[in-house]
């Protein structure tokens, strides 16, 4: 989420520190912040604050208790009064596990228009566009503390009798809505929404897009403004279906606490009248079952069993008075009574993380585990692994891993991105023959006489999985399941002594063979000496391949492997290397058979 | 015959199953392809809850219900319930280095499937602070005698609680230039949520934990300098016979 630095300023008094040093504190004691330019930091709010971390007052609300600097105000501690109601508009809600709550307020005479600056800038520097200033100040309510709204043009509901009327409820197969964007959403059973009951037709998608019909626009002049509370799962579920993501439903959907609503409608209503004039003549408040206060207890002692450390009540203490968590003491017990929108704080844990983090990770010292007390099991199918390994790799097989994906195979993968390769493999032999086939074309580049694979992999029957071993060598490929072993210890294995991996060339190489008669003073070794130090930084590879006397005189072969890092390789260019070379092994009076 | 060369991540694995289990861990197993049950419901994930979604799922075609396990912390719930089945109860410490898998496009970082390496251990007095003393102690001989720094910062888990971000810093003249003295992200960690040890037939009134869970192909692409992580299901002797 988008957070400003100068709009979290409006709520201290003492100047904040630089936009980086909010990130780092929030980082190593709330949320990663991913990045920050221009005094806005993307935070990542963990989906368990998703509850009710998706706002600016949020946010401060971490930063005062981190860097333990007070809040002026904070907005979601205020009493709120909806007074006086309105029964200009009835709510009727058809099933309040859908939609626990719904608010709204009725604002008659307002002036749509463009807004003020200050508006204007906040909104932009989180990355929304200024529309006017109705749709404005929703939005800025929504970033501010986290309550979704939603204006209707009062007028464009149905009037009859002088009372409109809203009824929450599931779409009707085939009913469709006119989007404020423009888009035509069809909607299914499962879709909740908003109907302006007069005239039995939808007006807007509930918890995610308002309806065109009875949108806001400049002749807008009486306003229903809507702060209700959707169930999370319905909202997320349609967001899907529809493909449709907003700010409102990302909030829905992480489950937000419909006391909000309250803070939400009246915020917003008193902006409203403030910067676009008009009259809040009532509110309506549809709460059937109001959330209930619940409290969560934690000793100190528990605090330091799970953590590993040796905090004093004063410092539990200190941190619940900075999160602004109200708690009562007695005897060992810390009892915090949890503010309505930490929907996150449930057991004892969550309370010992609140204290972890405020007090820092920092704290925690690293200490090992006691030594235990029983010795450690030998696996028995890694102990046959680790021997099979051991043995073909004595032999000169080396182990290769090879994607469990194929074209074909007894089990499918449903959603595969990209849609390749969708089955899991029932056999190691088709992959193990490619890579041999694969590998057998650079024998040379590798210096190697036989290619020799083997795997150690999964593969999956029409039931059941099983760890296969496959190997492949110039005599074919074969594989058979891997038998587990039992042992006392594990075998002592030798690890990997590469320090570093480096890039090879993935251009092709061209092999050149050269064979001289030396006489049989001359080593192999001298003669390729020479032979390296005039084929030039193209030659990648050089040995030995031949060797026999007759008479006085010694016969060497040679093979030459030519590679660059940056293009294929011509037969001039491995010829002109190849030249110098025998002008090179001439010039020693060595002669090139 | 020239020997043939280990793969990297076999060779880590190895390396790991040592130190671990110098500290008394047992290398445990469970399967890839793996129901929801035990790659979410018994790690506390609620179902229709937005956590699932941060895992990239890949389920199975007419298996509903069934995954290409996320995760190697499968096998946490898979572990504790077979133990208390036989009437073992804690304390346990084991490890399980695997295959995960996650449904993504892949690229130079990114991989399908990859290797994880899950630790667990459950006891009366296990703590936020024997994590990170033993993730220190696992690092400081994986890198061998260099200075190794372990930093938590918090995170969220459905599986944890509290849950933390393990970054790891390593110093000293032999350790690869890229890594040192830097900062690096290494995994999550945390305690394990009551709800998991209690889905698992374990008292979390009496017993606690902590989990993690490594990337194996990233610490293995950080220790020798491997620009590619594709390279690791390349089969490719160009690749593995440096190793």
């Amino acid at each position: 989420m988008k957070i400003s630095r100068e709009w979290l300023q409006t709520y201290f008094d003492a100047p904040l520190p630089e936009a980086q040093v909010l990130a780092d504190a929030l980082t190593f004691h709330a949320f990663e912040v991913e990045t920050v330019e221009d005094d806005v930091l993307d935070v990542k709010i963990t989906p368990n604050r998703g509850h009710d971390c998706l706002s600016h007052r949020s946010i401060a609300k971490e930063f005062s208790a981190i860097a333990n600097l007070p809040m002026k105000d904070d907005p979601l501690r205020a009493v709120i009064s909806l007074e006086p109601k309105t029964d200009v508009i009835k709510i009727t809600i058809e099933d309040a596990k859908l939609c626990p709550r719904f608010t709204g307020a009725y604002i008659k005479g307002v002036r749509v228009g463009p807004s003020p600056d200050w508006l204007r800038k906040q909104l932009e520097a989180v990355g929304q566009k200024s529309i006017n200033n109705v749709v404005d100040i929703t939005n800025f309510v929504m970033f501010n503390i986290g309550q979704p709204l939603h204006a209707f043009d009062a007028g464009k509901l149905t009037d009859k009798g002088s009372t409109r009327a809203l009824t929450i409820r599931l779409a009707k197969k085939g009913e469709k809505l006119l989007g404020l964007d423009d888009k035509e959403y069809e909607l299914a059973p499962s879709i909740l929404v908003i109907e302006d009951a007069n005239a039995g037709v939808i007006a807007s998608i509930a918890g995610i897009k308002g309806g065109k019909p009875t949108g806001i626009d400049e002749t807008t002049k009486d306003i229903f403004l809507e702060a209700a509370n959707w169930n999370g799962v319905t909202i997320r579920k349609t967001s899907q279906a529809l493909k449709l993501r907003t700010d409102a439903s990302d909030r829905f959907q992480q489950v937000i606490s419909p006391e909000l609503t309250a803070y939400g409608t009246q915020a917003a209503a008193k902006l409203i009248a403030e910067l676009a004039g008009g009259e809040i003549v009532g509110y309506v408040d549809e709460y059937p079952t109001p959330q209930k206060s619940w409290s969560v207890s934690v000793s100190t002692s528990k605090v330091n069993k799970v953590l590993g450390t040796v905090l004093a009540d004063n410092d539990v203490a200190d941190a619940f008075t900075r999160l602004d968590l109200p708690f009562e003491k007695k005897s060992e017990m810390f009892t915090v009574a949890v503010p309505f929108e930490r929907l996150d704080l449930v057991i004892p844990e969550d309370l010992i993380e609140e204290v972890a983090r405020i007090v820092g990770y920092d704290k925690i010292s690293a200490t090992e585990l006691a030594p235990f007390s029983t010795k450690p099991e030998v696996n028995s199918n890694f102990y046959a692994a680790e021997r099979a390994r051991g043995e073909l790799i004595s032999q000169g097989y080396s182990e290769v891993y090879i994607s469990v994906f194929a074209d074909k195979g007894k089990r499918e993968v449903l959603n595969k991105v990209g849609g390749e390769r969708p089955y899991l493999r029932s056999t190691l032999i088709d992959g193990l023959r490619e890579a041999h086939e694969r590998n057998v074309r650079n024998k040379d580049l590798l210096g190697l006489k036989e290619i020799r694979l083997f795997e150690i992999g999964t593969v999956w029957g029409k039931e059941e999985e099983q760890i296969m071993l496959g190997t492949a060598d110039e005599k074919g490929v074969r594989e058979e399941p891997l038998k587990g072993l039992t042992s006392e210890i594990y075998d002592d294995l030798p690890t990997s002594t590469t320090e570093r991996y480096k890039i090879f060339s993935r251009f092709p190489f061209i092999v050149r063979d050269i064979a001289l008669w030396v006489p049989a003073s001359a080593t192999a070794e001298e003669v390729l000496e020479v032979i390296r130090s005039h084929a030039g930084e193209l030659l990648v590879r050089s040995e030995k391949f031949d060797e026999f006397k007759k008479g006085e005189k010694t016969s060497l072969a040679f093979r030459l492997v030519f590679q660059s890092f940056d293009r294929t390789l011509t037969d001039e260019d491995a010829n002109a290397r190849m030249e110098s070379v025998y002008k090179a092994v001439k010039e020693k009076g060595w002669e090139v058979r | 015959m020239e020997r043939g060369h280990i793969h990297p991540i076999s060779s880590l694995i190895r390396e790991a199953n040592r130190i671990f289990s110098d500290m008394g861990f047992t290398f445990a197993e469970g399967p890839l392809l793996e129901s929801e049950h035990y790659n979410f419901d018994m790690l506390n994930f609620p179902k229709d809850h937005p956590a699932r979604d941060m895992q990239d799922t890949f389920f199975m075609k007419d298996e509903p219900g069934m995954v290409l396990r996320t995760h190697t912390s499968n096998v946490q719930g898979r572990y504790m319930e077979s133990q208390m089945k036989k009437d073992m109860v804690p304390p346990y410490r084991v490890i399980v280095p695997g295959k995960v898998f996650r449904n993504e496009a892949t690229d130079i970082t990114h991989e399908a499937e990859f290797y994880q390496l899950e630790g667990l251990a459950v006891g009366e007095d296990v703590t936020l602070a024997n994590l990170k003393g033993t993730l220190a102690r696992f690092f400081r001989e994986l890198f061998k005698g260099a200075d190794v720094e372990i930093r938590f910062r918090p995170s969220f888990f459905p599986f944890t609680e509290p849950s933390v971000e393990v970054d790891m810093r390593v110093s000293g003249e032999n350790v690869p230039e890229k890594l040192r003295g830097r900062w690096i992200e290494m995994m999550g960690a945390g305690m394990v949520h009551p709800n998991v040890l209690k889905n698992a037939g374990v008292d979390p009134a009496k017993y606690k934990g902590f989990a993690f869970g490594v990337g194996l192909d990233r610490i293995a692409l950080l220790r020798w300098g491997i620009d590619d992580i594709r390279l690791m299901h390349s089969a490719d002797l160009r690749f593995i016979n440096q190793f």
